[in-house]
């Protein structure tokens, strides 16, 4: 069972690891950005790749994201999405939010030395 | 606010956004399928499915991040509630007429209301202005002299009396008030404009527009040198008058108008849809305004009290403050005045509510009978609604087994209430409009404004408030039965379709609601009905059969002296008598119903103090004519003129007011110039001011002989062999044959008069009927359906009772037992109810009580009756349960 050896992903950080994909990659359609999760974390991070989809479409109405549809090297059509100024607005806010919670975590963790 | 533009582009584009969302979906599936067969995983494609979760999750998700699922949630649950309805025709359509009905009747009452009590006047600020009467503390019955004031009927108009044209100028130095008017209905021969006519206008003091708010539409406002006795005779026009004597003539301004036989010039033209306050209270045209020009004497009598006072307060103050001011006043004017200001009170009300006091009670008595009325159709339709909703419990925990949130079930009852409550809105209003016009057309005269009723955007938004909460209030009951299904339980229970302990409960009380609130719409309809029957069965005393009635008001200027009138009546008097089908004619100052004229009476030998009597000139044929018979001594004969001794005929009435009840046989008065009147005769008491009104004392003068009363002469009347309608032609010749500028007005046979004086009273009594019979109808409909339906639910165990050797009247016996309680449970909660609303209609009662035994227990046997005979044929169908087959549906 290969799925229990795997962690689900803290909620809100689906938004920060595709904002972070993006701003890496630049272009890239949904299956791109969850194979780069995918590898990046190195197979640790389990996601439902379904769940990426209701991510982009929430990012798309706040635009965070543009999507644009051409054809993948195959010749079929996807959806490519790019971040937009405000997207990376929003990915520099998750970050310095990320550092914030996982710092806070970290002292609360601490043995007490 | 650009996400909002990319939201309302995704709702109108959803289908496109939703086939590219699938698109991308299918594409990284199909990306991973080719990743994991490239890995040799077998079986990809199911592995790619596998890894990427449940799809139509997703998708769903993904539309909810747009936010419109709420909306389109909603506009799906109507469609599953339109959806729905229609396939139960039968339900639905009994669901709306039910509402079309209470709806519909609430619409058309509160349509009248509004039009009658709460719509603005049509004057500027109207909530400054007030009406001003006074009231006198003790004897108030002595002062409803000829005057009438403004918009009293019958009813409630006894207490207070017109305003002394003396006192005015004292009320008028309160700094409470911008400006004062007085006013007084008067009726005048209006000739030389077509056929003569006798027509209603308003004598005003100069004022009466500027505190009224309004200028005319034309030519100039009455000035003070107009109001005077020596000024030029003029004259303001309605614009009804203008437009339809006159052609609208522009013109018009400087022309004379000849009234009562003065000419009068012409200065002004009145805006369309001015009414006069006195037009507004009686709801008959008012054609003409002319200066009151007061005479210096008036102004000193303060014991008169001969017109109707409007006033403006200044802003700001209030109407308590500007009582307290006149109060005041009072004080100083009973001490200086004692004789006639001691107990005299000046008294001031809004003007609004002061020309509907006759209506008000009612018009919001049949407001709370119809809003009764769309309780009980609530009601009804709950209980429709609940009987459906057990039919669906099925359904029900089918569409919760397979996942639909339970707050999304009781979102469907509602939805479909809603529906419900809407359709039965629009055929509400529709009802309503029809309903209206009925009322308008059958209405009696003298509802203020209600010709001008119609439904305007208030009235919708008052349907549309009302049909949303009773969707609320119908709909709650099932929804709370239908967010209490178990989808196991109603599953298992579909087999054996027993109803649940909760939905009897409440099928219970709602039938009890029912009968509860038909019996005190019943009750009310009851004691009117009772007051009606009361006043119909009063004795008027005279006999108004095959009397024809008229007025024939003679011009002062044409007829100065009270010889010239007599000599006209006389005169026409004896052409009538000689047509063919005519059996007595009569004439005097006043015909019984059409007033009075009192005054007070000095007999020989002292008379009680304060009594007064109705004083009326008449000639020997009246008591043939009105049927009043002879009692003792005789009756008035043509020998009776002057220079012959004066005498006079009473009535038994005023053997009891002014004689401590001996004969008045004999007894002397002393009378005008001191003249020396001996009783004569004694006639039969007679109701002068109609079956409601009380018994005056009467004295009859002879007209050829009185000196004081022939100028007052004015009505005419005949008494016929056949049909009195039918004489109106050859009397009205004869008339015109004397003067061809006579207008004769008040044609009406006696029979009519009588029935136009209950005629509001009817209109109430059956208006009220009807709501109250449509009120007992729901309630035998309803507890019929919920008998039947409890019935059908039981039947498996009837069957069996019947299988074990049940007795079928022992069957019977227990569904009436089970219908008993409910019904005698409501009467029980509806007699209470009653005793307490019916409170509300006691100045719509005529000599009964508000807890009239007699019309409660009608009421209960008939509404208890009528609900036993509806259970009856439930409780038959239950005994005829056939056991095998109701046993075969187990």
């Amino acid at each position: 069972m290969t799925r229990s050896q795997r962690d689900e992903i803290p909620t809100g950080t689906l938004d920060l690891l595709i904002l972070k994909t993006l701003a890496r990659h630049g272009e890239m359609h949904g299956f791109e950005i969850a194979e780069s999760i995918r590898a990046t974390t190195d197979d640790v991070l389990q996601v439902e790749e379904g769940s990426l989809y209701p991510a982009l479409q929430r990012m798309l109405v706040k635009g965070w994201l543009n999507g644009e549809w051409s054809k993948t090297r195959e010749n079929r059509r996807a959806r490519y999405y790019t971040l937009t100024s405000e997207g990376r607005e929003q990915l520099q806010n998750e970050i310095d939010r990320y550092g914030r919670v996982s710092h806070a975590i970290a002292r609360i963790l601490e043995p007490a030395s | 606010m650009r996400e909002l533009c990319r939201r309302l582009l995704f709702l109108f584009r959803r289908g496109q956004y939703a086939a590219d969302l699938r698109e991308e979906m299918r594409l990284h599936i199909d990306l991973r399928a080719r990743r994991l067969a490239d890995q040799g995983v077998a079986d990809a494609r199911h592995a790619a499915l596998r890894q990427f979760g449940n799809r139509g999750l997703y998708e769903d998700r993904s539309s909810e991040t747009w936010g419109w699922t709420m909306l389109e949630r909603i506009l799906q649950d109507f469609r599953m509630g339109i959806r729905s309805l229609i396939k139960t025709p039968g339900f639905t359509a009994m669901a709306v007429l039910t509402l079309a009905i209470g709806l519909g009747m609430n619409t058309a009452i509160y349509s009248v209301v509004n039009a009658v009590m709460l719509r603005k006047l049509p004057y500027s600020d109207p909530q400054r202005l007030v009406s001003l009467w006074e009231q006198h503390q003790q004897k108030m019955q002595n002062f409803s002299s000829h005057g009438a004031p403004v918009g009293s009927a019958a009813r409630g108009g006894m207490k207070r009396t017109t305003v002394s044209i003396a006192n005015i100028a004292d009320y008028e130095s309160s700094s409470a008030f911008r400006g004062m008017a007085s006013f007084d209905d008067t009726a005048m021969n209006l000739t030389g404009l077509g056929l003569p006519e006798r027509i209603t206008g308003d004598q005003v003091s100069w004022r009466f527009f500027s505190v009224l708010g309004v200028a005319p539409a034309m030519g100039r406002d009455f000035r003070a040198e107009d109001d005077s006795p020596s000024a030029e005779p003029t004259v303001l026009l309605s614009y009804g008058f203008w437009q339809r004597r006159m052609g609208g003539d522009t013109g018009v301004l400087g022309q004379t108008v000849a009234l009562d036989g003065v000419k009068r010039r012409v200065i002004g033209v009145l805006p369309k849809g001015f009414q006069s306050p006195a037009e507004i209270a009686e709801g008959s045209p008012h054609e003409f305004y002319i200066p009151a020009a007061y005479s210096e004497d008036l102004f000193q009598k303060r014991g008169d009290h001969d017109v109707n006072v409007v006033a403006r307060l200044k802003s700001g103050v209030s109407i308590q403050s500007a009582q307290a001011d006149l109060n005041v006043i009072q004080a100083r004017l009973g001490k200086q005045f004692p004789d006639t200001n001691k107990d005299m009170y000046p008294v001031i009300a809004p003007l609004r509510d002061d020309l509907v006091r006759d209506t008000s009670t009612a018009l919001w008595s049949l407001l709370g009978a119809s809003a009764l009325l769309v309780l009980i159709a609530c009601v009804n339709v709950a209980n429709l609604l609940l009987v459906r909703a057990t039919g669906r419990s099925r359904e029900m925990s089918v569409r919760l087994a397979v996942g639909a949130g339970r707050s999304r079930l009781v979102r469907l009852f509602i939805t479909e209430s809603l529906l419900l409550a809407g359709a039965g809105c629009a055929a509400g209003i529709g009802a309503g409009q029809l309903i209206l016009r009925a009322l308008i057309a059958m209405a009696p005269d003298g509802i203020p404004r209600l010709d001008s009723t119609s439904m305007d955007w208030t009235v919708f938004t008052v349907a549309a408030a009302v049909a949303v909460l009773t969707g609320l209030i119908f709909g709650i009951a099932p929804a709370w039965h239908a967010s209490r299904v178990r989808a196991a339980d109603a599953l298992r229970a579909s087999a054996r379709n027993s109803a649940g302990r909760s939905q009897v409960r409440w099928l219970g009380a709602l039938t009890m609601a029912e009968v509860a609130l038909s019996l005190v719409l019943l009750a009310g309809a009851g004691l009117l009905l009772r007051s009606f029957a009361t006043v119909m069965g009063m004795d008027l005393g005279f006999q108004p059969d095959r009397v024809l009635a008229m007025n024939i008001n003679l011009a002062p200027a044409r007829y100065r002296t009270a010889d010239q009138r007599l000599q006209f009546f006389e005169a026409l008097e004896r052409r009538v008598r000689g047509l063919a089908g005519i059996q007595a004619v009569a004439f005097a100052n006043r015909l019984p119903m059409r007033g009075s004229w009192r005054s007070g009476l000095n007999l020989e030998g002292g008379s009680p103090d304060g009594e007064t009597a109705d004083f009326q000139a008449v000639n020997p044929g009246y008591f043939e004519t009105m049927g009043i018979g002879l009692l003792r001594g005789r009756s008035l004969t043509d020998h009776d003129r002057q220079g012959a001794p004066p005498v006079a005929v009473v009535n038994q009435a005023f053997g009891r007011a002014f004689l401590n009840g001996a004969d008045p046989l004999g007894h002397v008065f002393l009378y005008a110039n001191n003249d020396r009147v001996t009783i004569v005769g004694v006639m039969a008491d007679i109701r002068r001011g109609g079956k409601e009104a009380a018994i005056l004392p009467e004295v009859y003068l002879s007209a050829a002989q009185t000196s004081l009363y022939p100028t007052r002469l004015a009505d005419f009347a005949v008494r016929t062999s056949g049909d009195p309608a039918r004489m109106v032609n050859a009397v009205r010749r004869e008339i015109l044959a004397l003067d061809k500028d006579q207008p004769i007005t008040n044609v009406r046979t006696m029979r009519e008069i009588i029935d136009l004086s209950v005629a509001q009273r009817r209109f109430e009594m059956l208006l009220l009927a009807v709501f109250a019979m449509v009120a007992v109808a729901l309630a035998v409909i309803g507890i019929y359906g919920v008998l039947s339906y409890s019935v059908a639910q039981r039947t498996g165990e009837l069957g069996i009772r019947i299988a074990l050797g049940a007795h079928p009247g022992g069957i019977i016996a227990m569904v009436m037992r089970q219908a008993g309680g409910l019904i005698a449970a409501g009467l029980a909660v509806g007699l209470a109810g009653a005793m307490l609303l019916t409170r509300y209609l006691a100045t719509l009662l005529f000599q009964t009580t508000t807890t009239d035994p007699l019309t409660y227990a009608a009421c209960v046997v008939l509404l208890g009756g009528a609900a036993a005979l509806a259970a009856l044929l439930p409780a038959f169908r239950s005994a005829r349960v056939d056991p095998m087959v109701a046993l075969r549906s187990e």
